[in-house]
């Protein structure tokens, strides 16, 4: 079992501040907690093939959250894990999400052959709203992205990329930075899908995050001082939940972690301010980064 | 919410957003406003980047008695803010949008940014029998985009809700869409005048709203034909990025493009 990573914070950290809570744009749902095929070095969630520390949410539950944020005028729904096309619920709750709004699944692709793209082809093409793919990859270089993702990984996140974009589907590729500036990766896996013949290609950054199996390296406190100036909007916990096995979680970086947990009975309840304290907070500070589409 | 309120219910208004410095493009939405007997103008706002020569819209809609609310880029420009606030976060689309914002804060005038940063954020007025509240982004966020695909029926009830509003005019994506909910409250998106949303063609579209008692809200999106290639020609002559010429010429946006949604974006070219 892959044990989840030790909370984190620190006894005699410095005063944290506290964001308020604006509205809530993005239901994350971590449907398969972190049950996964792949084994990535930097998963925030140190997600894997063994038994998860963290189960999968019931369809039930998650159908419950996903109607409650339509109520509340939630603007989009994000399905994550784990793997979530490995919850063998898949389709029909992308298909509920989507008559209520507009719903992207986070994937590594390796599990979307041509039957599995048929569906989400056809999936899409009956929704109201859109629906996005998001397929991880992280180097250009298929020896370099496997030694970070697993053997194999690099030729199955391609394939279902092909697969996606020849029915219409536009994936977005999407990328964790390395911390190497100088390593110009956005251009470079831009690059990538225009020479796969992808002519809109879409790539979306992500940061590296201290939690999971990154946890110890870097990040801390955001103070009050530091938040002077700053729109709360910079931080995605002002307008996000995520859901998963255990409750509701301020934010998809954090979801899943008793540290992130936030307490109430329905999802409205957990709508309240949020303390920046994990090492995490600093790198949304920082970054000023979103973990949604756009 | 502060804003300003029209003494009076209107009967039938013509609105437009985005004007980007298309001067070309205003003349002749104008024009077109003229001949449909309307009884007020509105603006919502960006009225600077992308295209050439800023200060030349701002003579025009003064003439024309617009009442203009403030966009993102209005404030940006009035504040000399360090970029132009739209959203993006993408690397590629930040490079364009800081050629455009840096050409527009350079040759925007101290008089116009002064009158753009007294520019109202929202106005409130009776359209009718309703209530509708005009905005740039949405009535909750300056730069937030609602775009036909990712905004969801929930959540516009909720903005109408919370603007405590039966009709919500918006503009800051660039493609016109109009939503009439179940209980009959209508968020309309009212486009762009100063580029062409991404269909192939180079018109571009403005919308006429016409209140009639007992009657649904009548929503239309009027097309503007107007002298794209003098407009191409000047951008050319100021050294804009040819990407955004493309676009003028060919009516495909080559440009800031991550922000749209899968189902806009597979509508364009690029």
């Amino acid at each position: 079992m892959d044990a989840p990573a030790p909370a984190g914070r620190l006894t005699l950290a410095p005063p944290a501040a506290t964001v308020a809570f604006r509205h809530l744009t993005a239901l994350w749902v971590q449907i398969t907690g972190t049950l996964c095929n792949l084994q990535c070095a930097h998963c925030i969630n140190a997600s894997g093939p063994r038994e998860p520390w963290l189960a999968p949410l019931p369809a039930d539950l998650a159908q419950r959250y996903i109607a409650e944020a339509a109520a509340l005028g939630v603007k989009e729904i994000y399905f994550t894990g784990g793997e979530p096309f490995m919850h063998p619920e898949i389709l029909p709750l992308l298909a509920f999400s989507l008559e209520r709004a507009p719903t992207t699944v986070l994937t590594n692709g390796t599990l979307i052959d041509e039957a599995m793209a048929d569906a989400l082809a056809a999936l899409a093409a009956g929704a109201r709203y859109s629906l996005e793919i998001r397929v991880s990859l992280d180097d250009p270089d298929a020896a370099r992205n496997d030694a970070i993702r697993g053997p194999g990984a690099y030729r199955r996140a391609r394939a279902a990329i092909r697969r996606l974009d020849a029915r219409g589907l536009l994936p977005i590729l999407t990328a964790t930075e390395m911390g190497d500036a100088a390593d110009d990766r956005y251009a470079r896996l831009r690059e990538l899908l225009l020479a796969a013949g992808i002519r809109k290609p879409r790539v979306k950054m992500l940061p590296m995050f201290p939690v999971g199996r990154m946890a110890g390296r870097g990040g801390g406190v955001v103070t009050p001082a530091m938040m002077e100036g700053v729109e709360p909007a910079r931080l995605q916990c002002s307008e996000s939940r995520a859901v998963a096995a255990g409750g509701v979680y301020v934010c998809p970086i954090l979801s899943g972690f008793p540290e992130g947990r936030v307490d109430g009975a329905t999802l409205a309840d957990t709508l309240g301010p949020t303390r920046l304290d994990h090492p995490a907070c600093l790198v949304c500070w920082q970054t000023g980064s979103s973990c949604r589409n756009a | 919410m502060n804003a300003p309120s029209e003494p009076r219910a209107l009967r039938r208004i013509a609105v437009f957003g985005g004007v980007y410095s298309n001067a070309h493009a205003l003349a002749a939405t104008l024009d077109d406003i003229r001949a449909r007997h309307v009884d007020a103008v509105f603006c919502l706002g960006d009225l600077g980047g992308f295209g050439p020569h800023p200060d030349r819209v701002f003579p025009l809609l003064q003439a024309a008695g617009v009442r203009v609310i403030q966009g993102n880029y209005d404030q940006a420009i009035a504040l000399g803010r360090a970029d132009c606030g739209c959203g993006y976060t993408d690397p590629r689309d930040n490079h364009y949008a800081r050629i455009s914002y840096a050409y527009t804060l350079a040759r925007t005038s101290s008089e116009h940014r002064r009158w753009m940063g007294a520019l109202p954020a929202h106005r409130r007025l009776r359209l009718g029998e309703a209530d509708a509240v005009l905005c740039h982004g949405s009535p909750r966020a300056i730069a937030e985009f609602l775009w036909e695909s990712t905004t969801p029926d929930g959540l516009a009830a909720r903005l109408l809700d919370d603007a405590r509003a039966q009709v919500i005019l918006c503009t800051h994506s660039g493609i016109k869409w109009h939503r009439r909910l179940p209980d009959g409250r209508h968020l309309v998106n009212v486009g762009v005048i100063g580029r062409p949303e991404n269909d192939g063609t180079t018109r571009v579209w403005y919308t006429l709203l016409t209140a009639q008692p007992g009657r649904e809200l009548d929503v239309e999106f009027v097309p503007v034909h107007y002298d794209h290639e003098a407009l191409a020609r000047e951008m050319e002559a100021e050294a804009l990025p040819p990407e955004f010429v493309e676009t003028v010429r060919t009516g495909w946006w080559t440009t800031c493009l991550e922000v749209l949604p899968g189902r806009e974006r597979a509508r364009g070219r690029f």
